[in-house]
């Protein structure tokens, strides 16, 4: 009897979390060996001091804060394949959004240490929470950081609720089809799960809710990390097109990231029939897209600061194309803007192992962004005999290299722990 | 009481649930489905679901939280900052925008659990009659012995 589509869809998919090989373990203790390292060093900045990052006056936001921009923007295009595209009805988001919100949800977790990291005395972060509390204080609600406190929570909340409400109809599938304490621990976690018509009619209405509560979270989330910089005087940073230039770089890395991540994970676990090159195709035309408008908001930035008539809005931005970073510079806008034009080319758009490569080189260019944003422009605001260097020390580079760790880790763990794909819409989209 | 009836295909599935529906609406008691079929959702013609209201409520209680949150601390220890109004409207429209979304997406979720009558705490322990088992199934009235 030839296998019913249902039950090799479930086979197929469930077979991904099957005993994990050898190639997964070595993945992972090397992953944890580098978030193991990352953790020491911050023990150690707890207790040597901030002084043992190279953080320094004039330059007082570092490669922290640069990772904080990089994760919360990774996150930000599992949101949009998951809530974006389910409302266009982008019957493609189907191959990657579950490894898409799972990324949110991890690259979430790992951006919200960084702001704890970069406090000085940080088993005080509790501050930071507007609460009642005997010093009679509240927190400032004028002040950007605070809005990202609440924008970044809020969109952690929403993104794991998102995450789990659309994997419950196949937990209950694992429920079923695995055994042992596997089967008793999806079980908990399908909360009785049957697929009733009660249950599918909210269901439905459920998803496309959090789905419209979730797309604004894709603009505003990122505008508001951008405000952190925008609100402040400091010339290269404060300008309107920061929101939008933020949201775009964010999708463009987010989308780089997705590829990085689930090129290699298709292969590994055998799901070529269900995540096809048609499917990196259209994930790469969001690339391209955002490429382009990430492109544009380069030029703006520098048109404004050419045509602005100030000085050091002027002045600023020749330091960051000519000045002591100008490799990254060059080297951002080689990654983000010229590489991935090369995806109006549709042989390349389809060739797998292409865009895997130039998804390394997006997610390089990014991190560069971010960096030479935020260091170039404290080494270089208004007073000459303010201005000054940073380069990270090793405390700050091992930490950075540590939160790469954590995320790897926590997406291997995934992988073996979760249905990778979502089998109900795979069930469901059909032909 | 009642018995049930299972289909492997969806064809098979939405003719007899439509055959059953014809003969005797009283006799379908439920269906349960792998993946949801509009078709079937639109024969059994529930009633609109309710989470709307949940949403909205959430949303509401969100925006309104977060506007008192702002004013409220600002008014219990009034220190101008910056020359700016105690009360900005501004910056705390982006808390209660923020907020609004929150407690929105908990709502329904909460909402949702509590409309689908989720969870159920026994089958959280030990399998039950008729769990989802991959196939599509009509929940019927058995007739009297």
């Amino acid at each position: 009897m030839i296998e019913h589509r249902d039950d090799q869809i479930e086979r197929d998919v469930l077979a991904a979390m099957g005993r994990p090989g050898a190639g997964w373990w070595i993945a992972l203790a090397t992953s944890a060996l580098f978030f193991f390292g990352g953790l020491i060093l911050w023990g150690y900045q707890i207790f040597r001091g901030l002084g043992v990052a190279g953080i320094n006056n004039p330059v007082g936001w570092g490669v922290y804060i640069a990772n904080f921009v990089f994760w919360v923007g990774i996150a930000h295009s599992g949101t949009l394949i998951s809530a974006v595209l389910f409302l266009f009805r982008a019957r493609f988001r189907s191959s990657f959004n579950r490894a898409a919100e799972a990324m949110t949800v991890i690259a979430l977790m790992t951006a919200g240490l960084f702001p704890l990291i970069h406090l000085g005395r940080v088993w005080v972060f509790y501050y930071l929470l507007p609460y009642p509390n005997e010093r009679q204080l509240w927190v400032n609600f004028r002040s950007p950081l605070i809005w990202d406190v609440f924008a970044v929570t809020t969109y952690m909340i929403v993104s794991a609720v998102f995450f789990y409400v659309g994997m419950l109809p196949d937990l209950a599938v694992a429920r079923r089809r695995l055994g042992g304490i596997r089967s008793r621990i999806f079980r908990v976690l399908s909360l009785g799960w049957r697929g009733t018509l009660r249950q599918w009619h909210h269901y439905g209405k459920l998803y496309i809710l959090l789905a419209a509560f979730a797309t604004p979270l894709v603009a505003s989330v990122h505008s508001i990390v951008s405000w952190d910089f925008a609100m402040s005087i400091v010339p290269g940073w404060h300008t309107t097109i920061f929101a939008p230039y933020f949201v775009a770089g964010a999708i463009l890395s987010g989308t780089a990231m997705v590829i990085t991540l689930v090129a290699p994970m298709r292969r590994i676990l055998k799901l070529e029939a269900y995540i096809t090159p048609a499917h990196f195709e259209s994930i790469a035309k969001i690339l391209l897209l955002t490429s382009l408008i990430v492109s544009y908001s380069y030029i703006v930035e520098y048109a404004l600061a050419f045509y602005g008539d100030q000085p050091p809005e002027a002045g600023q931005f020749s330091y960051r194309a000519l000045g002591d970073y100008r490799v990254f510079f060059w080297a951002m806008i080689l990654f983000n803007s010229v590489l991935p034009l090369s995806l109006f080319i549709k042989q390349l758009r389809l060739n797998i192992r292409y865009l895997f490569v130039l998804s390394l080189f997006v997610n390089i260019g990014m991190w560069l962004e971010r960096f030479v944003l935020i260091v170039s422009a404290l080494a270089h605001e208004y007073e000459p005999y303010a201005w000054g260097t940073y380069s990270p020390s090793f405390v700050e580079i091992g930490i950075t290299l540590g939160s790469f760790g954590l995320f790897f880790s926590l997406y291997l763990l995934f992988l073996k722990t979760l249905p990778v794909l979502s089998i109900t819409e795979l069930k469901e989209h059909q032909p | 009481m009642s018995r049930i009836e299972r289909f492997r295909s969806k064809e098979e599935f939405l003719d007899a649930l439509r055959s059953n529906l014809d003969e005797d609406r009283e006799s379908v008691i439920d269906i349960l489905m792998p993946y949801p079929l509009p078709e079937a959702q639109q024969l059994m013609n529930p009633e609109p679901s309710q989470l709307k209201v949940f949403a909205f409520t959430g949303a509401l209680c969100g925006f309104a939280f977060g506007l008192f949150l702002t004013i409220y601390s600002v008014l219990s220890w009034p220190l101008i900052i910056g020359g700016k109004p105690l009360i900005s409207i501004p910056p705390f429209l982006i808390i209660a925008y923020t907020l609004t979304i929150l407690f929105g997406a908990l709502a329904s979720f909460f909402g949702f659990l509590w409309l689908s009558r989720l969870p159920r705490i026994p089958a959280l322990f030990a399998a039950e009659q008729w769990e989802e088992d991959g196939r599509f199934a009509i929940v019927l009235k058995a007739d009297e012995p």
